[in-house]
Formats: C-alpha cells, structure tokens, sequence
C-alpha cells in the first residue's frame, strides 16, 4: 500500500519553482529586483541590448558576433551553476538525482520567467546525436548584427555552455534560425564539433532549417 | 489574495473607495473566519483524508506500477493545497497562473493523465462527503482549475514526452 504519510516526510512537494509571481520581488526601495532567494535580477532595456550590438558593430566590425558568443559561454558557465544551485536547493537533492523531465520543465519556466522567451527542447534528432533548441519571443536577437546573417551568437554561446556542462561533453551549438530573419522562433542544434563542422557554412547560404538538419543527420 | 481586491489598492490617488468596492472587501473579510477554519481542517486532516484517496486510487487502478500511482498522488496532494490557498485567498485563478506552464507537461511527461482524472473525482467525491456544501463551494473552483489543467487540450509542445531521465546526458 502506498503511504500518504511516507510522500509527506519532509512535508514539501516541489512544483513550480520558477512561478513568476512568487520568483521575481524585490527590496525596490533600496533598488534592488530579487528572485526569491534574493539574488539581484536587472532589467534590461530593449534600447540598450541595441546599443550594445550597435557598440560593438561600431567598435570591432566583424566581430561582434565573437565577442557576443564569448560573453554567452561565460554567462552560460556561471547561470548552470546557478541554476543548479537553485534547483538542488529547491528539491532538496542533487541535480543529478532530478529527473530530466523536472530539469528541462524548471529550465523553460525559468526561461520564460526572466522573459528571455519560450524554449523548446527538440529531441527529434536525438537519435542522431543532435539535440535542438527552439526559442520564441527571444529578446536577443530582436536586432540583426550583420544583415541577412542570424543574431543570436549570445545565445548560441549560453546554450553551449549550459548544455555542455550538463552533458559532460564540448558541444558545439550552430544558430540554424533566426526570429530576426523573420523566422517563426530561433533555432540552436546542439552536437559534437565534428558532427558539425557543415552547419556554420550552410548557415552562410542561407539554407533553411530543415535542410540543415536533413543534411546534417544524412 | 483576488486581484480584483488587491486592485482596490492599487490608485488612492484616484479617490476614495466607492460603496460597491468596499462592500466587496467586506464580503471577502467576513467569508474569512470560515475560510480559515476550513483551511486548517485539510491542513489537519491532510494526510487522512488524501489517505484514503490514495487507498480507493489503488483498488481502482491494481494493475498499475506503484511509481506512477505516488507521482499522481503526490500531484493531488499538491493540487489540493494550491486549491485550499486558492479558496484562503480567494484567488481561484492562483492554480492557473503558477502551474499551467508547468502542470500539463509534467503530467503529460510521467503519463499520469488519466490516474490522475480519476483522482480529481475521488478527491471530490470524497471530500464533499466529509465537508458541508459550502465549503466544498470554495474549494471546488480551486479543484477544478487544475482539472482542467490536466484534463485540458493539447500541448502546444511536444517537448516533454521523449525527453526521460537519461536521454540528454546519454545523448552525445
């Protein structure tokens, strides 16, 4: 027989952790936005994400998207750890005792909280050795870097390194849509550098998505 | 507690209260000794009364792993404590708007969906034998909330289902 009692030890069932009405507070008086632990959260306004491209454009030309994609892998480092540290803290045990379902549910809800977008995990290239994220609404790559290229090297580097950390592998990750070049979402395929060498230049092309993929999982 | 309440405090600078605005807070106050009366009987009876739903679940469901029948019942416990906040609160839209991103995924992701819809009828019918029927009108819009949360349409993702727990980290 199952025990109510026994599901009840510790008294607390974990649910939505990333709620937005319980996730985001703040000590505004003293100009502080909070999550509910009360790390500091910041705002960013849409104009200064422009400048920052428009910045960096100006400043390095080309590289702007390397700058970015750098800045992505060293924000995705510190916000995996930090993530984690939230869900164990949550749950009450190690992230790798969560299942993946809980993990990936926390990860959207934790996307779309902060309003970087809806996410999508897309494992129909699993299989394949090929994982896709699709991401909505992104506020990243609202403005082009370079025309007709996709903008979304931050990111392509947040979801290579967070991904890369969780796996235990080096990923690589290739933005193969973008919402910038009216695209429905962005895409991101995740997978190991050799598997993925093709991907960058049939960007370039400007290939479609689908084609990408059939011509990366052939 | 009910945004439309909470509302009422949003703008003194636009005036004072009108008789209609108060009357509703006066109803919400006076609906409170009641509110919490009921609030601290399933809080007390917690673990007898979702006992016994769990003890009924399985006699209804035996050939079903004792795994997926703890994951739907700890959903319904959870379920019924986001209802009896709700019903604390008048809030009933609270279960909608922390779980629906979450819920049906979940749900749709352990494949508990139709444990579950049978829970909610257990939980109903057996709580309305042990409540009056006034207080099962304030815990019933809570309930249902997160029925239809369940029961409700199509994901818009089919994210969750073939994700298990070592797809990712075995992927690559």
């Amino acid at each position: 027989m199952i025990s109510v009692a026994d599901l009840l030890v510790d008294d607390r069932l974990p649910s939505n952790y990333f709620a937005s009405d319980v996730y985001i507070r703040g000590t505004l008086e003293l100009g502080l936005l909070e999550n509910r632990r009360g790390d500091r959260l910041l705002a960013l306004p849409d104009a200064l994400m422009k400048s920052i491209v428009a910045g960096l454009n100006q400043e390095t030309g080309q590289a702007t998207r390397y700058v970015l994609r750098n800045c992505g892998l060293w924000w995705g480092k510190n916000f995996y750890a930090r993530f984690c540290e939230e869900l164990s803290e949550y749950y009450q045990k190690g992230v790798a005792d969560l299942s993946m379902v809980e993990f990936v549910k926390a990860l959207q809800e934790c996307w779309r909280t902060h309003g970087w977008g809806a996410l999508i995990v897309n494992t129909d290239y699993q299989m394949k050795g090929f994982l896709v994220i699709e991401v909505q609404n992104s506020p990243f790559t609202a403005h082009a870097i370079q025309p007709n290229q996709p903008s979304g090297a931050l990111e392509c580097g947040v979801l290579q390194a967070f991904f890369s950390q969780l796996t235990g592998r080096d990923l690589t990750c290739v933005q193969i849509s973008c919402e910038s070049l009216g695209a429905d979402r962005n895409r991101f395929v995740l997978g190991l550098e050799n598997r993925l060498e093709a991907a960058e230049a049939l960007v370039q092309e400007g290939q479609p998505h689908a084609a990408i993929m059939q011509m990366l999982t052939q | 507690m009910n945004p439309k309440l909470e509302a009422l405090f949003d703008e003194p600078e636009k005036g004072y209260l009108q008789a209609d605005e108060l009357n509703a807070l006066s109803q919400f106050v006076s609906s409170l000794p009641e509110r919490i009366s009921f609030y601290q009987r399933l809080r007390n009876e917690e673990v007898t009364l979702m006992q016994s739903v769990a003890d009924a679940l399985q006699q209804q469901f035996p050939q079903e792993s004792e795994a997926k029948l703890k994951r739907s019942i700890q959903n319904g416990i959870l379920m019924v404590r986001y209802a009896a906040m709700a019903m604390l609160t008048d809030d009933i839209d609270m279960v909608t708007k922390r779980l629906e991103s979450w819920l049906p995924e979940i749900v749709e992701a352990y494949d508990t969906k139709a444990i579950d819809i049978a829970l909610y009828q257990l939980i109903k019918t057996q709580f309305a034998g042990r409540f009056s029927s006034t207080q099962m009108a304030l815990l019933i819009p809570g309930l249902d909330a997160a029925e239809r949360l369940i029961a409700g349409g199509q994901l818009t993702s089919e994210s969750a289902e073939a994700i298990t727990s070592e797809s990712l980290v075995g992927l690559f």
